[in-house]
């Protein structure tokens, strides 16, 4: 029952972002248990079989994808499970197949420079910070991927993990920032 | 004799007369709690001073037990919240313990002392959830889910993330943003770092700020 729901509401969601006009293609059977936004005039794909729910008890328990640039991809591929997942592109953010992100955020810009007016980055490009994340990849509570990083496949990303460099396929990284616990074949 | 007492308990709320009407206010919001939880739900059991200034939430199927005397505090709003994935789940609170914004989610067993305080922290004992959305382990290729231990009059700093396999000893302090995984802590150090590498004994830390 609660899956039919789910999927009702896939449905609907889909309705709904059609009459706002936005950018969005998503494949078949979207289950939605928990609250989703999509905002940005950027493009934004969602394979079939998807999952959008939030930990059971946690407090923050939405999905939000944002494009801020009207060129910015978010592509999310199929059997995707999202919870309470953050991602926010000003490029490209390409997510494989098969991949769990509970309450992590997803990010390829600094938003704003070091400098003191704060103003907007301008040596960003989409060569040096686009995010692209493997399949099966596995993220953990409260952790984050920020610009310009490559996640291979089968990796584990713990918890409170602050990933900023790359990583290998197979490997489980931790820490702040992110370091190997354990080597991918 | 009872006149010493009972002057002593009039100070006591002359000094404290902020805090009366909050305390009062938690006592009979955690009665709430305490009469819901004992009428619906058999595996969750709390003993009577619960003192409630947020929201609680205890969810799934484990045994959860909270010592008499806890206290959840309003910190930043977010409440407790145990998470039990399974029946065999034990989740453990010692008495007087001062709880806020702390997440607990266990597959296994988590133990905590007396009069532990804790700040937003997060509290687990495995890496991921057991399964994903589709019902598939994504656990395969990690290691077991381990049990926690924290001991007595601990202090977990903001933003703590306690992982699997970690026992931490009596009157420890846990940094902010500390990240401690499968280690064993002995008592009264300090420990901090993301991941957290090396423990300082407060001991030595108070002899060289000359305050010992």
């Amino acid at each position: 029952m609660r899956d039919l729901l789910a999927l009702v509401r896939g449905r609907f969601f889909l309705a709904l972002c059609r009459l706002r006009g936005l950018d969005v293609k998503i494949g078949r059977g979207l289950r939605i248990y928990k609250k989703i936004s999509i905002s940005g005039s950027g493009r934004v794909e969602i394979g079939d079989n998807c999952i959008i729910a939030g930990i059971p008890g946690d407090s923050s328990q939405y999905v939000c994808l944002e494009t801020l640039n009207p060129t910015a991809v978010i592509h999310i591929g199929d059997d995707a499970s999202l919870y309470a997942a953050r991602i926010a592109a000003k490029f490209r953010i390409i997510i494989g197949d098969k991949v769990l992100i509970e309450e992590a955020g997803i990010m390829d810009t600094d938003y704003h420079t070091i400098a003191k007016d704060r103003g907007t980055p301008a040596n960003e490009s989409e060569d040096k910070c686009r995010v692209t994340i493997g399949n099966r990849v596995c993220m953990g509570a409260r952790s984050s991927i920020l610009k310009g990083t490559t996640i291979g496949d089968d990796v584990i990303i713990a918890p409170g993990a602050i990933v900023t460099m790359s990583v290998k396929p197979g490997s489980i990284v931790a820490g702040n920032p992110a370091r190997m616990l354990s080597m991918g074949g | 004799m009872l006149q010493d007492k009972i002057k002593g308990l009039i100070k006591r709320i002359v000094e404290n007369r902020d805090d009366i009407l909050p305390y009062a206010i938690g006592l009979s919001r955690g009665l709430c709690y305490l009469i819901y939880y004992k009428l619906f739900k058999n595996n969750v059991s709390i003993a009577f001073p619960f003192i409630v200034n947020a929201k609680v939430r205890i969810i799934g199927p484990g045994t959860v037990t909270v010592g008499k005397g806890c206290r959840v505090m309003k910190n930043a709003f977010k409440g407790l919240t145990i998470l039990t994935f399974s029946r065999e789940a034990t989740v453990t609170i010692g008495n007087k313990c001062l709880l806020g914004g702390t997440t607990i989610r266990c597959q296994q067993a988590v133990a905590i002392g007396e009069k532990t305080m804790t700040a937003i922290s997060l509290i687990q004992d495995s890496f991921l959830m057991p399964r994903n959305g589709n019902g598939e382990d994504v656990n395969g290729r990690l290691p077991r889910p381990q049990s926690i231990t924290i001991g007595r009059n601990v202090w977990l700093g903001e933003a703590c993330f306690v992982m699997k396999g970690s026992t931490i000893g009596d009157d420890c302090v846990l940094s902010s943003g500390t990240w401690c995984h499968d280690a064993t802590y002995q008592d009264y150090v300090l420990i901090m770092g993301n991941p957290a590498r090396n423990a300082i004994p407060i001991d030595k830390l108070l002899r060289l700020k000359g305050e010992l």
